[in-house]
């Protein structure tokens, strides 16, 4: 599982980070970092639930 | 509400008249939900337009924004007279522009709205409403549209353009004419298009100053951000420059003042929520989501496909627009457990009040700190408040809301 963020969409509006903390870091420049880019399998349900609460969906899944 | 057998005939969630007397559609939603949640609808004076009304629907749209565009309809609009659309519309900012030139405006203004920034913002927020709810404290009654939640949020915005404090009178009477221009109340006897100018053209002019005055003396103020700005290498245009500011000063008034007066009404009318607050003040967060999911402020906007498409098996031709209805997706009982139950606990609240994807709602962040430091000082500070007579809506179908609500009520000063 690879997770892609858009910058040029994301606005570090946090909620990726408060549904999977593992993966995804709001920094001071307001974007959201990747911590892991191909997270585990395991993290793939909060994955989701991230790229569901993205307001500006900017998250996308690849394979 | 009037009992009626609802049929696909005989629909009625778009006509302002509606609205005025009844509120929210809610019954009508569920039965286009469960029955033909893309709705081919036709009503007087207005072109038809797509129904949209379930969650899944308006994010799948909303996150296609050239496939479906803003820019030809931005919301269905339904004038009293048959009318002809204007040739050039009458303002060009983020909510009539696609991408990528709408993401190059939106930039220029988006930091000052993320969460970190919006943070620091928060004890002047703090203040504002502290001296809006001091204005009231002592008295057994009032109008808390009026007096209490239509102020903050002008408050809050006004000074976030730096417009100095003698001015924010003006300006409150101007917005209320630009999105208000349906409701008689705000008429001051012409039309709703003549209101609409004319408060649009005070707007104008008074930004023309303002900017003016900012670019000779520049404060720390978005106003002067959007002064200095430049797209593609050039400085802003005119015409989109007095439109920013058309769209900020106008987008986070009746929204958030509706859904704080919404919130309100909602904890008067589940007591038991209202004492689960007070009792846990920590959940505010969720609290305050509940309040926006609730009241949803904005009923919809529009987009037009640009390309013959498909949503849930309905084939949608170029040209035709559909209308995302927002407060029908945030009581989509395939999203929410109990969609029709105020719950001031509920999580996780994937609500679209605040839209989603490329048109998302800029002020949220700042809405919802509005929000909290309201609900927080009320819950605080408020010892009861109940009706002291009927509620008086406002006649719109685009932003829903409370024009009147009288409550009596007791509340303490605040605590040093
Ligand atoms: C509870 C309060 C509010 C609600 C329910 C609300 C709702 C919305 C909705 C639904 C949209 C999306 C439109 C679309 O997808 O076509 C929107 C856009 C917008 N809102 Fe809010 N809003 C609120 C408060 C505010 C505040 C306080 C501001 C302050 C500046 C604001 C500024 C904007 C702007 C500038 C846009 C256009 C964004 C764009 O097109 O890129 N809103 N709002
Ligand atoms: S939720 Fe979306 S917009 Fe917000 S920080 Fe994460 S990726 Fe960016």
């Amino acid at each position: 599982m690879k997770v892609v963020v858009d910058l040029k969409l994301c606005e570090g509006n946090q909620r990726c980070m408060e549904a999977a903390p593992e993966v995804f870091d709001v920094r001071e420049d307001d974007k959201a970092h990747l911590l892991m880019e191909r997270p585990p399998e395991s993290l793939r349900e909060k994955v989701k639930l991230a790229m569901r609460m993205c307001p500006r969906q900017a998250i996308t899944l690849e394979d | 509400m009037e009992q009626r057998q609802i049929t696909l005939e005989n629909l009625n969630i778009i006509g302002p008249d509606y609205y005025a007397k009844n509120g929210y559609p809610h019954a009508e939603w569920t039965y286009l939900r469960a029955h033909d949640p893309v709705h081919w609808t036709e009503f007087p004076n207005t072109d038809p337009f797509w129904a949209i009304t379930k969650h899944a629907d308006i994010v799948q749209i909303a996150k296609q924004p050239k496939l479906f565009s803003i820019v030809k309809r931005l919301l269905v609009f339904v004038p009293d007279q048959p009318s002809e659309p204007d040739p050039v519309p009458p303002f060009r900012h983020l909510l009539n522009m696609d991408p990528p030139e709408h993401g190059e405006y939106r930039s220029i203004v988006s930091r000052r709205f993320t969460p970190r920034a919006v943070r620091e913002l928060e004890p002047e927020i703090d203040r504002i409403a502290r001296e809006v709810l001091d204005g009231v404290t002592g008295k057994t009654q009032c109008d808390f549209v009026t007096d209490v939640s239509s102020r903050v949020p002008l408050a809050v915005i006004a000074e976030l353009l730096g417009v100095p404090r003698k001015d924010w009178d003006q300006l409150f009477r101007w917005t209320n004419e630009t999105i208000g221009g349906a409701d008689p109340e705000f008429q001051d006897g012409t039309s709703q298009d003549e209101t609409f100018e004319r408060a649009r053209l005070g707007l104008f002019q008074y930004f023309t100053d303002l900017v003016n005055e900012k670019t000779k003396r520049p404060a720390n103020d978005i106003t002067s951000i959007v002064a200095a700005a430049s797209v593609n290498g050039t400085p802003m245009p005119q015409f989109e420059m007095l439109s920013y500011f058309l769209l900020l000063v106008v987008a986070g008034n009746e929204t958030t003042r509706n859904a704080t007066t919404g919130g309100l009404l909602a904890l008067i009318e589940n007591r038991e929520q209202w004492d689960r607050l007070k009792k846990n003040p920590a959940l505010i967060k969720p609290a305050v989501e509940e309040i926006v999911r609730w009241t949803t402020p904005v009923i919809q906007f529009a987009r037009t496909a640009t390309e013959d498409t498909e949503i849930r098996g309905r084939k949608i031709k170029a040209g035709e627009s559909v209308c995302l209805f927002y407060p029908s997706a945030n009581r989509d009982e395939e999203v929410f457990d109990n969609p029709c139950k105020f719950d001031i606990g509920r999580d996780p609240n994937p609500h679209i009040a605040f839209g989603i994807g490329e048109h998302f709602c800029l002020g949220a962040n700042l809405a919802r700190l509005e929000l909290e430091v309201i609900f927080r000082q009320l819950v605080e500070r408020m010892e009861y408040a109940e009706l002291a007579g009927p509620v008086e809506r406002l006649r719109s179908s685009f932003v829903g809301g409370i024009k009147h609500m009288p409550i009596k009520m007791k509340l303490n000063p605040a605590r040093q």
